[in-house]
């Protein structure tokens, strides 16, 4: 237990020291908020396609800053003696509880940039989207820590991260942005109920089962 | 008797493509070639014999990799992968086939080349699922990381599959048949009105239906059987190299 | 180009037929890659 933090603040400090990453994903999330605004001008749209551009962003932001976690590990060389110091579902918990720190601190900032700059980006049911803001977050953090350390091992990281995160990833993308949709317009909670648990056992599903293969995967 | 099959699918194959084309459609079949009239669909009814067995394939062949990736995970024998990706690509072939063959079918039938229906939408995902495999196996040189990332992918993309069968119906309305869709007026989840949904099989064209099936999935096995062995031997002379 | 589309409209047993020989096709090139990889091998085992 102990070691699963250890690995986090390992991966943590050594974020905080260099910080490339972080800066890196904070910038990205400027551009491409911005790249929106420009699109946009002027004119407002549905709310729906708000919920929808909102986690479009974070998809692509989790997907540029998330695959860190294993691939620096194979570049640096450290993988053989992380192995050897941690048991795997050790080392899997601890990359996915930096993962999800990391995804809930851009979420964040994305989430405050689309308050501040989109008038219409305005959440009425805030209950119901703080559950699927948090769900969401740990279904995203999961699939893209197993996928990030399938991907460890391949040439050409950075390409195919997304092309295999995306069919696994868009089942969550799809019921946070009907969520989003509903907490925008205003609607009770007991209206998303099916959602919440379509999200819940998403969560349930990947995480056990990523650290049921994630074995298969560390073990070289 | 080893060839039995071969005989089988070709009768089959055959009787499969005259039960496509040459019974008339009538608008109250009375002998047994004639096909009841579907107003909206008319000759258009007769896709099901070859656009089903496509889509009824790609799952198929999906099914077989996993299975034999998850064997090779276990057992740890090259045979296993081969298998699998053998299967792999069959089914990319039928995956293809089906979303080529639907999409031309809707273009007359439904106005346009793509709806996003539940079922397009899941042909669509099982399409970048397996585009994602082959993308994956690409990247890795090594044998045997090959065999073992790629046998990961496929059960890690096959767990969110039940979640597109709970979550497309609820999200879209559906236009294949057998779908429900949501009353607009109350909200409620109702059987659909439309020909093509309400779209139900005379005895006779459930005959050639499951022909159809039976057809395809042994030109399936009898390909992927083609497929493997051939991988098998190109394996055996590079390790004699 | 509107005249194809007017007449398969009219005519759908003849989309029937487009979607028959594009299985035909898929499969088809299937056989093809077959044989160009068993070629391979042959070349491979002769040297």
């Amino acid at each position: 237990m102990k070691k699963i933090f250890y690995i986090f603040y390992k991966d943590f400090s050594s974020e905080l020291r260099m910080r490339f990453a972080l800066n890196a994903l904070i910038m990205f999330v400027v551009v491409a908020v911005s790249t929106i605004l420009f699109s946009l001008g002027s004119e407002s749209v549905a709310p729906n396609v708000y919920a929808g551009m909102f986690w479009v962003v974070v998809f692509f932001s989790a997907m540029s800053g998330l695959s860190r976690v294993f691939v620096s590990e194979e570049e640096r060389g450290t993988t053989l003696i992380l192995s050897l110091i941690a048991n795997p579902v050790t080392v899997f918990l601890g990359k996915f509880l930096f993962n999800l720190v990391l995804i809930f601190f851009i979420n964040s900032v994305i989430a405050l940039l689309y308050m501040f700059l989109f008038q219409e980006f305005l959440i009425q049911n805030w209950n119901s989207f703080l559950l699927a803001y948090v769900l969401g977050n740990f279904g995203i953090s999961a699939s893209s820590t197993i996928i990030a350390a399938i991907i460890s091992k391949a040439n050409v990281k950075g390409t195919l991260y997304p092309v295999l995160a995306f069919p696994v990833l868009l089942p969550l993308i799809l019921m946070l942005i009907e969520i989003t949709k509903s907490a925008m317009e205003g609607n009770p909670i007991s209206d998303v109920e099916a959602e919440l648990l379509v999200l819940i056992s998403y969560d349930v599903v990947m995480i056990t089962a990523s650290i049921l293969v994630f074995d298969i995967i560390w073990r070289d | 008797m080893k060839n039995f099959w071969k005989f089988l699918l070709f009768v089959l194959m055959t009787i499969v493509i005259i039960g496509t084309f040459v019974p008339p459609i009538v608008q109250y079949p009375k002998s047994f070639f004639e096909f009841p009239l579907i107003p909206g669909l008319e000759d258009k009814a007769r896709i099901i014999f070859f656009h089903v067995p496509t889509a009824w394939l790609t799952v198929l062949a999906y099914l077989l990799a996993m299975f034999y990736g998850i064997r090779y995970l276990k057992r740890k024998d090259m045979y296993d992968d081969i298998k699998s990706v053998s299967a792999a690509a069959l089914g990319f072939v039928f995956c293809i086939l089906a979303t080529v063959t639907g999409s031309v079918w809707a273009k007359f039938t439904w106005g346009s080349f793509w709806h996003w229906d539940p079922r397009e939408t899941s042909i669509f995902i099982l399409l970048l699922i397996y585009g994602a495999y082959f993308a994956l196996r690409s990247a890795l040189d090594s044998e045997e990381k090959r065999a073992r990332l790629s046998a990961i992918y496929s059960i890690i993309a096959f767990l969110t599959t039940p979640f597109f069968i709970f979550i497309m119906p609820r999200l879209m309305i559906g236009l294949h048949p057998g779908s429900l869709e949501i009353d607009p007026a109350t909200g409620q989840v109702r059987a659909s009105s439309n020909p093509v949904i309400k779209f139900e099989m005379a005895a006779n064209m459930r005959v050639v239906f499951f022909l159809s099936l039976i057809a395809f999935t042994i030109l399936f096995f009898w390909f992927w059987n083609l497929a493997h062995r051939i991988l098998k031997l190109e394996h055996v002379s590079q390790k004699e190299i | 180009m509107e005249t194809l589309y007017n007449f398969l409209e009219k005519n759908s047993l003849y989309i029937v037929l487009i979607i028959v020989l594009l299985v035909w096709i898929g499969i088809f090139s299937f056989a093809y890659k077959l044989d160009k990889k068993v070629k391979k091998l042959e070349e491979s085992i002769k040297e």
